[in-house]
């Protein structure tokens, strides 16, 4: 009832779209609702029970609620001060991406969640494309729109399958009696649902939707999408593939652990080539999304192997992972919302000494930055220390291949810590730091952008000190693993770590007096200092490039333009970049494949009617003959 | 008791000792080249200089460039603190390597962040080449470290030298170990062959290209943060692969002697390679991250624990 009663709310919201002002104060409403459901059903479990046939809330549903109400929270309070978004058509489709959301979460039947999951594509799509005026809009829309499509059919027919094998559609059913299912089935199952959900989180290799679509959406869109939308695939393959189904063949979590370091690491070396903020972000979602699925694969190793304390360990590494990449991630997109409004570009390579013109916005990057890092005393730090917990398990707890295996995910979940770090101290340094590169302009911002950032800057860091407030939770998902020992579980110290850092800084830092410093010309070996004289984003990353050569293969060229170019150019024109790994070896050779066979199909389809008559005819024939 | 005594008087002496020992690979090193060398205790003289001189800053930097030496000094006596040094720790105080490698990445961060803010070119130049190092470091760290994760299953420092002396078979692994940890370290000080820290030549400099722009007490607090990394990380390495006795006082004993010889060490050393060029480090990372694998894999198929 209590979740009819909001998805009505929803749509009410959306009519009043006329209206942006009431309709963005009422969807932040809204959304502080859903968090204090959220909070409500999860710390206080008596107090709201909602047990339907259609719709239902678990502990693992109100911890991807609780999820989806804060990343919204944030966005919606941020839309306050955004300029940069036609506002009706988002006042409009904003609630409904919401409410399809909440249904998707809460649904407790094949056909709930199909509808719900079918909606939530359709508004995402309308907001993506919500400036399709603008040239290679619609283009990247409809890329985001086939791929969502084809997720879904995959996941409609899992469900389905699982639905005809239960003679049931109610998820009631499937979590009481999936993990009877034939081994045939239950692999069955997992390909289809989980080839599904990959697609929807931006797993490499089906993650090129990704990168395309979050540039172009409004920034609390891109914030709703990458920290909210792409987490219930994770939400997906943790429901139905690892506690529905139980035990199946050793072979799928492998995969999952595959298919994680894969586009860990991928997705965080792309990452590290990018100069537009945007698209930077998208690729670490991709990144985020990897380690988020060596957590679940760790938990499928636990359950395949009958190993509580491991299974224990993935589900809390990837659950708490979601949990903190979709607060910073969220954060960082409304930095980069914040820095467009400020400047108009998002070009890293055009700005530079942002600290000066927003310097709260800046410390909310910074936070943002260090959590994604993975660096005390934020939340991404503990998240990934209990990933690393877990792929360490693995290593020390089985012989032979497993082990090998083993260590070199950890190395792989290592690398990628490195590089990530190394792509956010480009990303802050280049942008927020230094002398400005180019003159840009420096539009106020408003209060109300502000706040929202700080307050998840706040909350990165509050379960950076305190991550317990968070795994109690989430340790009540399953309750058959091992209780109230979280401490002795995952004994990460986050709190001694943190409070030492702290108070160190402050001592020190009140110790040097670092405030009393005069300002004087930076050296520059006697020439006179300009902005150029700077490292760029490219040049930061040059030697990753260079060194990591087979992977981008990067390309270059270098024009002279003037009468005597070849000794004296008057100008000097320079392209360089990489080539994405997944379009040279799968997307370039298939499309080729496609196009190829489309050839062959030409002289079967060659268009005058005669040829179709006839081939009608020659089906009758053979259909009578065959009949007869 | 007496451990929380050993473990306050072991991290006290490993921040008050460290310019010592830098000190001790400075000597060493100018003997071996012929020279008399600076005194021993250049290192306090040093840092009693910087921090009564004015401070200056570039004029484009901003507050994170007058942070960052804080922050990095603040990570690096953390993980001073939490490095066993009497082989031991009271159970309720942390001393786990994982949280020791992020809290490396911390200071990386912060070094890089301030290279960026002082708006230079030699700024950009180093951070951009201590992160691409780190990206390697992080890796080979915790290949190394492969053995401890395999043998103990947990990520708390412990020393593994028991588990080597009752299976003999034990003991190539553990030398790959230990040359493995070697490597990586060197890297991770700074040291010659991965980094001079006596350069100032653009070609050849990372550290010292991104506090290029310091002086007076942020720089002070830099060079302070670089000597405890120092003791920290060889003690480290010492404390889970080295000899460790009943004792915990004996032990810390041990660890300010197996200091000085590895100080002494890293002099010879530094007299006897030249810096390797920058796009080798890649493979020198490498060999010290297959080290650690094969160590861990020659233990996991002999299926010993």
């Amino acid at each position: 009832m209590l979740i009819i009663i909001l998805v009505a709310i929803g749509i009410g919201i959306s009519l009043l779209a006329a209206k942006p002002k009431t309709s963005k104060r009422l969807t932040l409403i809204f959304s502080a609702i859903l968090v204090m459901v959220a909070i409500l059903a999860l710390w206080m479990p008596r107090s709201l029970a909602v047990n339907g046939p259609y719709f239902e809330l678990n502990p693992l549903r109100d911890w991807f609620l609780l999820i989806l109400g804060i990343v919204s929270t944030a966005a919606t309070w941020f839309r306050f001060g955004y300029l940069q978004h036609d506002e009706q058509a988002t006042s409009f489709w904003l609630p409904l991406f919401l409410v399809s959301m909440l249904g998707v979460i809460s649904a407790n039947d094949v056909w709930l969640f199909m509808t719900a999951w079918e909606l939530m594509s359709i508004t995402s799509f309308f907001l993506v494309i919500v400036h399709h005026d603008r040239p290679g809009v619609l283009n990247a829309g409809y890329i985001y729109l086939v791929m969502s499509q084809l997720s879904a059919m995959l996941i409609l027919s899992g469900l389905l399958l699982m639905a005809t094998s239960l003679h049931s559609t109610s998820f009631a059913v499937f979590a009481a009696s999936a993990h009877m299912l034939a081994p045939g089935i239950k692999d069955f199952v997992f390909a289809l649902l989980g080839l599904g959900f990959a697609i929807k989180s931006g797993i490499v290799p089906f993650h090129i939707w990704l990168p395309r679509a979050h540039p172009i959406a409004p920034a609390p869109v891109s914030g709703l999408m990458s920290g909210a939308m792409i987490k219930l695939g994770v939400f997906g393959v943790t429901q139905f593939l690892l506690m529905d189904l139980g035990k199946t063949s050793v072979i799928w979590p492998f995969l999952l652990l595959v298919f994680g370091a894969v586009s860990s690491l991928l997705g965080v070396l792309y990452a590290l080539m990018e100069h537009d903020l945007k698209r930077l972000l998208a690729f670490h979602s991709i990144e985020n999304i990897g380690i988020i699925f060596l957590g679940l694969g760790v938990m499928g190793l636990g359950i395949d192997w009958h190993r509580p304390l491991l299974e224990a360990m993935g589900m809390i590494a990837a659950l708490f992972h979601t949990m903190n990449h979709a607060i910073f991630k969220s954060q960082l997109f409304l930095v980069a919302g914040a820095v467009e409004q400020h400047t108009g570009t998002l070009d890293a390579d055009r700005l530079g000494g942002l600290i000066r013109t927003i310097p709260g916005i800046t410390i909310g990057f910074l936070a943002g930055s260090m959590a994604i890092s993975a660096l005390p005393p934020f939340n991404g730090f503990v998240s990934e220390w209990i990933t690393f917990r877990g792929l360490l398990n693995v290593v020390s707890g089985s012989l032979g291949w497993w082990t090998v295996f083993g260590l070199v995910l950890v190395l792989v979940l290592a690398m990628t810590g490195a590089l990530a770090g190394m792509c956010f101290v480009k990303a802050s340094g280049v942008i927020f730091l230094g002398e400005p590169r180019e003159p840009v302009s420096h539009t106020r911002l408003p209060r109300s952008m502000t706040w929202p950032i700080m307050m998840m800057a706040l909350l990165c860091l509050v379960l950076g000190i305190d991550p317990y407030l968070a795994i109690r939770a989430i340790t009540s998902i399953q309750p058959g693993l091992i209780l109230n020992e979280s401490p002795q579980l995952v004994p990460v110290h986050a709190m001694q770590t943190g409070f030492l850092l702290l108070l160190l800084i402050i001592v020190v830092g009140w110790l040097s007096r670092f405030w009393k410093v005069r300002k004087v010309p930076r050296w520059s070996c006697g020439r006179v200092p300009d902005a150029t004289m700077q490292f760029t984003s490219a040049s930061f990353t040059k030697s990753v490039r260079t060194t990591l050569a087979v992977i981008y293969r990067p390309h270059r060229n270098l024009d002279r333009i003037g009468t005597y170019a070849n000794y004296f150019p008057e100008r000097l024109l320079y392209k360089g970049g990489t080539s994405p790994i997944w379009e040279r070896y799968l997307y370039q050779p298939g499309y080729r494949l496609v196009w190829r066979l489309s050839q062959y199909s030409t002289k079967l389809q060659a268009g005058p009617v005669r040829l179709y008559l006839l081939y009608l005819l020659g089906t009758i024939g053979i259909l009578l003959l065959l009949l007869h | 008791m007496e451990l929380w005594g050993v473990q306050i008087i072991g991290v006290l002496l490993a921040i008050l000792l460290s310019p010592f020992y830098v000190g001790i690979a400075q000597t060493v090193k100018a003997r071996m080249q012929g020279r008399r060398g600076p005194s021993l205790w250049l290192g306090y003289y040093v840092l009693k200089k910087l921090w009564g001189k004015e401070t200056t800053a570039p004029e484009y930097s901003s507050w994170i460039f007058q942070v960052a030496p804080t922050v990095s000094l603040s990570a690096l006596t953390v993980i001073a603190l939490f490095i066993p040094w009497g082989g031991r720790v009271p159970a309720s105080w942390p001393h786990d390597a994982l949280t020791v490698f992020f809290l490396l990445a911390l200071e990386r961060f912060w070094v890089g962040l301030a290279g960026l803010d002082a708006a230079g070119t030699f700024g950009g130049l180093g951070a951009s080449r201590i992160a691409t190092l780190g990206s390697g470091i992080e890796p080979a760290m915790f290949a190394v470290f492969g053995l401890l994760w395999y043998l103990t299953g947990g990520t708390v420092i412990t020393p593994i030298m028991p588990q080597w002396w009752a299976h003999p078979l034990h003991m190539l692994p553990w030398g790959l170990a230990v040359l493995g940890y070697a490597l990586v370290a060197i890297a991770e000080l700074g040291r010659l062959p991965a980094d001079n820290p006596d350069t100032h030549l653009e070609l050849t400099m990372m550290h010292e290209a991104t506090i290029l722009e310091y002086n007076g007490r942020l720089l002070a607090q830099s060079q302070a943060a670089v000597a405890i990394k120092f003791t920290s990380i060889i003690a480290l390495g010492w404390v889970w692969l080295g000899p460790n006795l009943a004792s915990p006082w004996l032990n810390l004993l041990l660890r300010l002697i197996e200091l000085t010889l590895s100080s002494m060490f890293l002099g010879v050393i530094e007299s006897l390679v030249v810096k390797l060029r920058y796009f080798r480090l890649s493979t020198y990372l490498g060999i010290a991250m297959g080290m650690g694998m094969l160590a861990v894999y020659l233990v996991a198929f002999q299926g010993g624990k």
